[in-house]
């Protein structure tokens, strides 16, 4: 399983640099749990505000790694049958009842119903074999050859038992189907787990996973993520958007602006070919990065000094 | 290193993070794979194993820096005081030598080794510190020292004489350095033993005796403890929400049936949300008090939506809005301060602040209304007006007095207690958090 990994993620700088190539400016923190996580094949639990990159994080790892990613979302009421497999009911009926004939025919001969059953016992767990399971992402994600990146999304959103449902995947890259018994890794895929923080994940899977916490990034790395997203953005105006975006977040303000939604803003910015910021734009376009009414009004009182101060810093 | 490596998880678990075995492990592999040589890889790496929450992490990075940050002997003054000029020589003891040559890695190491025989991290209490300072001394060889310096004392000559006086100053800062070094041990170790301690002080503490800085937590506690009651609160309200059968009112109305049970009726028990009317004294025989009473009010004005507050020493005012224009420091001083509020602080007038109540605000008792009163009725031997209590007493639910004095003390002196007693539904010594507690459950349960 390693030799196909060992010519990637050589180094923790190796990873900053394939990221970067892929679009994903990660920091030291994120690279060095990478790289562990690559090595010590643990799965990574990602937990951080909404919309600092924790979903593109595993995408870029797929694209990085050159492997498929398998995406899991999860939600309330999420269980085994949508997340690990289920049996092709359907094509077994389909085929009992095509096999019918020929079944009968094998039978034939047997006297009683003991001697047919004990006939049958030799071919027993036909229907329900590996032909006849549906794998949903959890058990694609382990039989598939060359691994992959398994992509556990928002995972604090499933109920307690899909949760408990995870450890054996996430410990020791397994499965187990009562009537199969366990299905092991093929290749042991990349996972990532990912958590807004609605509710408090158990000790139990926190223990097997490596833990990166993503804060809002610092100005610095946040203008090199604008720099590789949004490269059309003059650089003038770079320094002035980050700086006006790092102080909103210093508000109290019901939902801070994301980094997917400062990358927005910077978008929208090329589109009205703005040269630099002023009041009246930011005014027009608050509501690309602020979805509340209430942010909207705190921002708009402070707007004269925030835009003045992003004007001085940049 | 890996020793290391374990000393800082134990530091890390002293401090509240939970740490597995196996997660221990992960770090021992993830530092085998990093390398120790690049400090912020190792501690991203270590953070990434052992932390596994964002409080955790916080915990962590303190630890961490702290942890790594252990210098040993790097005293600038050491050096100038220890000239290689005086020679160390055969006969001194081993401590003595690593001194005189200003071997400042070794003393170090020495160190280390002799605190990790006393089992320094082991350390729990700050009043251990002295004992681990004398044991780690004593690992290092301090006795050879003493001998050396008695020795050189009594030999004659310049040259010996400025070496024993060398010595006792290299003494001193010997000390010095092994008493920061315990210290920042105990930092380390002692991290949640003591934490957990003060906050079961903090509990069971007079309020009066409160510093200044513990009002930080007590406040945390009192938050901790409202949103408990909160959720009991909601909880009760819910489950009652899905009412019972109605007998009476579903034959009633079924009557138009012939009888039969045909539309049923439920009856869902309506839950009464707290209405309070809080009155706080902050004369000078409370003012010990006054503070906490005050920070009470204030969590209360935060977690109960009808209340109306007011504070009293010579008269009564209302101050229910500076709860919600301030911090809860600010209030806290504008209230014992009476900033632009038109208290008086004479003699507190209990009988003055009734009158003002029922002149100004009867009006706002109700059937539903609970009255809390927070004082110690020490009245200056005033007219207690106790006809006016007993009229707010009619007027409102319950009246509950919080009194900051033992019940030995009621009645005592100028204390109009025993006379304000019948008057009330309830009267409580209200001197500890846990008091309060109880209190504020009362409260906030509903009479079904």
């Amino acid at each position: 399983m390693k030799h196909h990994r060992d010519q990637h993620a050589a180094s923790i700088e190796d990873i900053q640099h394939g990221f970067e190539e892929a679009g994903y400016i990660c920091s030291q923190q994120i690279a060095t749990t990478l790289f562990l996580a690559y090595h010590l094949d643990k799965p990574i639990l990602v937990e951080g505000p909404a919309g600092v990159g924790k979903t593109d994080l595993a995408k870029t790892a797929a694209t990085y790694l050159r492997i498929p990613l398998i995406r899991l979302q999860c939600y309330e009421g999420l269980d085994e049958s949508k997340a690990l497999y289920e049996w092709k009911y359907g094509k077994q009926l389909l085929y009992t009842q095509i096999l019918k004939d020929k079944l009968n025919e094998f039978l034939k001969g047997a006297e009683s119903l003991d001697a047919s059953i004990s006939r049958l016992h030799q071919y027993d767990d036909i229907f329900f074999s590996l032909h006849f399971l549906e794998p949903r992402p959890l058990l694609s994600a382990l039989q598939r050859e060359g691994g992959t990146v398994l992509l556990v999304d928002e995972v604090d959103k499933s109920d307690q038992e899909f949760e408990a449902l995870l450890l054996e995947i996430l410990s020791d890259f397994q499965v187990s189907v009562p009537e199969i018994g366990t299905i092991r890794a093929i290749s042991k895929p990349f996972v990532l787990l990912t958590s807004n923080n609605t509710r408090e994940m158990s000790e139990a899977l926190k223990r097997r996973c490596l833990h990166l916490f993503i804060p809002f990034p610092e100005p610095k790395l946040e203008r090199e993520i604008i720099r590789v997203r949004v490269p059309d953005l003059s650089e003038n105006l770079r320094g002035q958007l980050v700086s006006f975006i790092q102080q909103v977040r210093k508000l109290d303000l019901k939902k801070p602006p994301s980094v997917s939604e400062t990358i927005d803003w910077a978008r929208v910015l090329v589109l009205l070919h703005a040269s630099s910021l002023n009041q009246d734009l930011v005014r027009d376009t608050l509501n690309t990065f602020l979805k509340f009414e209430e942010d909207i009004e705190i921002v708009q009182e402070h707007l004269y000094d925030i835009a003045g101060k992003a004007l001085r810093e940049a | 290193m890996e020793q290391v490596l374990q000393n800082l998880i134990i530091a890390l678990r002293a401090s509240g993070v939970r740490i597995s075995v196996s997660e221990s492990m992960d770090a021992m592999y993830a530092a085998r794979l990093v390398g120790y040589e690049n400090r912020q890889t190792l501690k991203d790496s270590l953070s990434a194993t052992l932390a596994k929450s964002h409080r955790e992490k916080e915990i962590f990075e303190a630890s961490f820096n702290r942890f790594f940050s252990l210098d040993g002997f790097s005293n600038p003054e050491t050096d100038s005081y220890l000239a290689p000029a005086r020679e160390p020589s055969e006969e001194d003891a081993p401590l003595t030598q690593m001194l005189l040559s200003g071997d400042n890695t070794a003393l170090s190491m020495s160190m280390r080794e002799a605190a990790q025989r006393a089992d320094i991290s082991g350390i729990r209490f700050f009043t251990q510190k002295n004992l681990y300072i004398q044991r780690t001394l004593q690992g290092m060889g301090l006795e050879g020292l003493d001998r050396d310096i008695r020795r050189l004392s009594k030999e004659d000559g310049a040259s010996s004489r400025q070496k024993g006086s060398a010595l006792k100053e290299a003494r001193d800062l010997l000390f010095e350095n092994v008493r920061n070094f315990v210290e920042q041990q105990f930092s380390l170790f002692a991290g949640s033993a003591t934490r957990e301690i003060i906050e079961k002080y903090l509990r069971n503490i007079r309020l009066s005796n409160l510093e200044q800085q513990d009002y930080h937590q007590m406040r945390a506690i009192i938050q901790r403890m409202v949103k408990r009651l909160n959720d009991l609160h909601s909880r009760r309200r819910k489950t009652s929400k899905r009412g019972w059968l109605d007998l009476k009112k579903t034959l009633r109305e079924n009557v138009a049936y012939q009888g039969i049970l045909f539309d049923p009726r439920w009856k869902a028990k309506k839950i009464d949300r707290p209405d309070i009317v809080a009155l706080c004294d902050v004369s000078r025989s409370v003012e010990a008090v006054a503070r906490f009473m005050l920070l009470f009010l204030y969590s209360l004005n935060e977690a109960v939506a009808r209340i109306r507050s007011f504070i009293f020493c010579s008269n009564l005012v209302e101050v229910s809005h500076v709860f919600e224009e301030y911090e809860v420091e600010e209030a806290l001083v504008r209230l014992q301060r009476g900033f632009g509020l038109g208290i008086k602080f004479g003699g507190t007038d209990y009988g003055q602040v009734f009158r003002d109540f029922k002149k100004n605000w009867l009006d706002l008792l109700s059937n539903k209304t609970t009255v809390l009163i927070l004082g110690d009725a020490r009245n200056n031997y005033g007219n207690p007006q106790t006809d006016i209590l007993g009229l707010i007493r009619e007027r409102s639910r319950r009246l509950i007095w919080l009194n900051p004095e033992p019940p030995a003390f009621w009645g005592t002196g100028d204390s109009e207690m025993r006379r304000y007693l019948p008057s009330c539904y309830l009267v409580k010594e209200c001197s500890t958090v846990n008091h309060l507690e109880r209190v504020v459950d009362l409260l906030l349960r509903t009479q079904a």
